[in-house]
């Protein structure tokens, strides 16, 4: 491959991490994936009070009095979320961009992108979006407010098989990958990530216990083993940024 | 470009890490995170002792004795299939692996029998935690040996042409084999065995 042989070329004169303004573009890119997420954790813990979970076991009152509580912090983060969800694409955009740098055929790097689109809207914007109509709509039924609640978590957490095949993309891309773009290691990981996957899929049945959507499994385990994943994640994009040299032409 | 951790010919020869550190990475880390699911477990355990205690004798104890012995025996062949391979009997190492891969293909057709068994008697996911448990638990490490047989598989393939062949590959492929053989007897000994 050509941009195999650039690779080899720029191992003698290895770029230093942040080094030079012709990467800025990228650099820009990379800094969206922390400031996405931090947004991320706080809409969706602080704000919303989506993680970690409320209980599945709740009444319909208590259902009511939880959306009550919390009504204007939720309006204020799914409102600030509508503004950056779009972000996430970007970053999603920046790991297609060196999966493209890899030896496998960007067919990988395009299915990464689409993949994800598909597990972002029942894993990301259902939840957004039941949680605003519950508390913008305050005087409807209070089963349909509580039916809002079930939707909203179960589709949060019980959607992350729809992850499933992005995983399987990235594990793949990563090993078959012959320039190394990211370590082996980070490919394995996705296998963590495709486990915990599968074992969020529960939610729907046990509404107590390690695999209700607030369990000990299905909900902290898998939320560690993420943000575990994400971090490293991050942390080899900017590392694959800093090694790729500054003139490569990542072809289309 | 980024460094590749494999190992060199030159350190092969040398007292090194068996196999490759990114599996090692990946294996220690699994038992990590399979070590939560039994701390877990044992604290829904604790909580239901009877529930759990009664449960565990509908559970075929000689299904599971057997499952064990399949798998490490298939253990043992692969092991002997790492040897093979270093002293660069690639055809022993791929028969060897390929004996390996059977005992494992074994190993998923008893946990079917045994599954198919269990929910035929109306012991299903839902119906206490104990079964929960088992089926969960069962399950995840039946992935993790699907899983095994692919890499199995491509070990296999590496060892096809001796030029082409990386031992590395081989030695990482068993790493993860014993991985997931070691975690079944954890499993068989918390669901079957402890009373």
């Amino acid at each position: 491959m050509t941009h195999a042989q650039t690779d080899t070329a720029s191992a003698d004169q290895p770029v230093t991490v942040g080094a030079g303004r012709e990467k800025l573009d990228l650099w820009i890119c990379w800094w969206v994936l922390p400031v996405f997420y931090t947004f991320f954790g706080l809409i969706f813990v602080l704000l919303a009070h989506v993680m970690p979970p409320p209980s599945p076991e709740l009444s319909v009152s208590q259902i009511l009095a939880f959306f009550h509580a919390h009504g204007t912090t939720i309006k204020v983060g799914f409102a600030l979320l509508m503004g950056v969800i779009g972000l996430g694409s970007i970053s999603n955009g920046l790991v297609a961009y060196q999966m493209k740098r890899m030896s496998v055929r960007p067919v990988f790097a395009y299915g990464y992108i689409a993949t994800l689109a598909v597990g972002a809207i029942p894993g990301c914007l259902f939840c957004a979006i039941f949680f605003l109509v519950a508390v913008f709509r305050p005087d409807r039924n209070p089963h349909l407010i509580a039916l809002s609640y079930d939707t909203a978590l179960l589709t949060f957490v019980g959607s992350l098989g729809c992850f499933l095949a992005n995983y399987c993309v990235f594990t793949l891309a990563v090993l078959l990958d012959k320039n190394r773009v990211f370590p082996r290691w980070l490919g394995y990981m996705g296998v963590w990530q495709i486990i915990t996957e599968l074992l969020a899929a529960p939610v729907f049945i046990f509404k107590k216990g390690p695999f209700a959507w607030n369990g000990a499994i299905a909900f902290y385990e898998g939320t560690v083993i993420f943000v575990v994943f994400l971090t490293c994640l991050i942390l080899q994009v900017r590392k694959a940024i800093g090694n790729q040299p500054a003139d490569e032409l990542v072809p289309d | 470009m980024l460094q590749d951790v494999a190992p060199s010919p030159a350190t092969a020869r040398a007292g090194r890490l068996l196999g490759d550190l990114n599996v090692w990475i990946f294996v220690l880390g699994d038992l990590v995170f399979f070590g939560a699911y039994f701390v877990i477990f044992m604290v829904y355990r604790h909580q239901e002792t009877a529930v759990f205690l009664a449960s565990q004798r509908h559970l075929s104890l000689i299904a599971g004795a057997l499952n064990t012995m399949v798998l490490l025996t298939s253990s043992r062949f692969v092991a002997l299939a790492v040897q093979a391979a270093r002293r660069g009997e690639s055809e022993r190492a791929r028969r060897l692996i390929s004996y390996g891969g059977l005992f494992g293909v074994a190993f998923v057709a008893i946990k079917a029998f045994e599954w198919a068994h269990e929910i035929g008697h109306g012991f299903t996911l839902v119906r206490n935690d104990f079964f929960m448990f088992y089926f969960m638990l069962t399950g995840v490490h039946l992935f993790h040996v699907l899983l095994g047989l692919v890499i199995l598989v491509v070990a296999n393939r590496e060892l096809r042409s001796p030029e082409r062949c990386r031992s590395w590959i081989v030695e990482s492929g068993a790493a993860y084999w014993h991985m997931v053989d070691l975690l079944w007897v954890v499993i068989f000994a918390l669901l079957y065995l402890v009373r």
